[in-house]
């Protein structure tokens, strides 16, 4: 399998327009800069649409960082 | 205006509808925004950059997403997240733009719409082609 933060490094620098983002599994929304509610459903869509997975609402609420986020997207593409 | 909840909308619906741009709407624009350029208020300046007439504001064409999202798609519970946005080609005063905007994806965990939006001239020719992010608030 590809290296997950490897691919959602370009998808968040694109969506926070941060072009220099080192994407780490322990970023979230309070280390990284202008990753805002409203950023945070464009970063949910943009990761959907990449993957062509879906996230429910209650698997998104108890993620704490990207690292989690990470693990979630494995869990998705495995099950499919 | 239309009144579409979350449960209402999905991939494929659509609406459109038809505008005529006039000299009024350039000049309100004009005092509205402050954007004075020759090119969208002397006509012979426009007609000497090679237009046949003052250039309409890309941002007026651009305000009928507004009237797209708020009125017909999803309506009253629209809250407009965000456009990216790309001018194709000019429009002008007396040119008949239809304007339409289909759902394209459904964020169902934030209950976030997109919408791919066009407006296109009377002679067939895209004016403007939009990807329009909206949300629906509570009421």
């Amino acid at each position: 399998m590809a290296d997950i933060l490897t691919e959602l490094t370009p998808i968040f620098q694109d969506v926070l327009d941060l072009p220099d983002l080192a994407l780490k599994r322990e970023s979230n929304a309070t280390n990284v800069e202008g990753w805002d509610s409203l950023a945070h459903v464009n970063l949910v869509t943009a990761i959907q649409q990449h993957y062509k997975i879906r996230f429910a609402l209650g698997e998104l609420e108890d993620l704490k960082n990207v690292g989690e986020m990470i693990d979630l997207i494995e869990t998705k593409l495995k099950a499919r | 205006m239309n009144e579409y909840r979350w449960d209402d909308l999905s991939v494929g619906l659509r609406h459109e509808f038809e505008v005529t741009l006039t000299a009024e709407m350039m000049s309100a624009f004009a005092r509205l925004s402050g954007d004075d350029n020759p090119l969208h208020v002397d006509a012979d300046y426009a007609r000497a950059a090679g237009f046949p007439g003052p250039v309409v504001f890309g941002l007026l064409t651009s305000a009928f997403y507004s009237q797209l999202v708020g009125v017909y798609l999803p309506g009253r519970l629209a809250l407009l997240h965000g456009i990216d946005l790309d001018f194709v080609k000019p429009a002008f005063v007396g040119d008949v733009l239809r304007v339409s905007g289909e759902v394209s994806y459904l964020t169902d965990a934030y209950h976030r719409a997109e919408l791919r939006a066009r407006i296109v001239n009377q002679d067939g020719k895209t004016i403007s082609k939009a990807k329009i992010r909206v949300g629906l608030h509570e009421r």
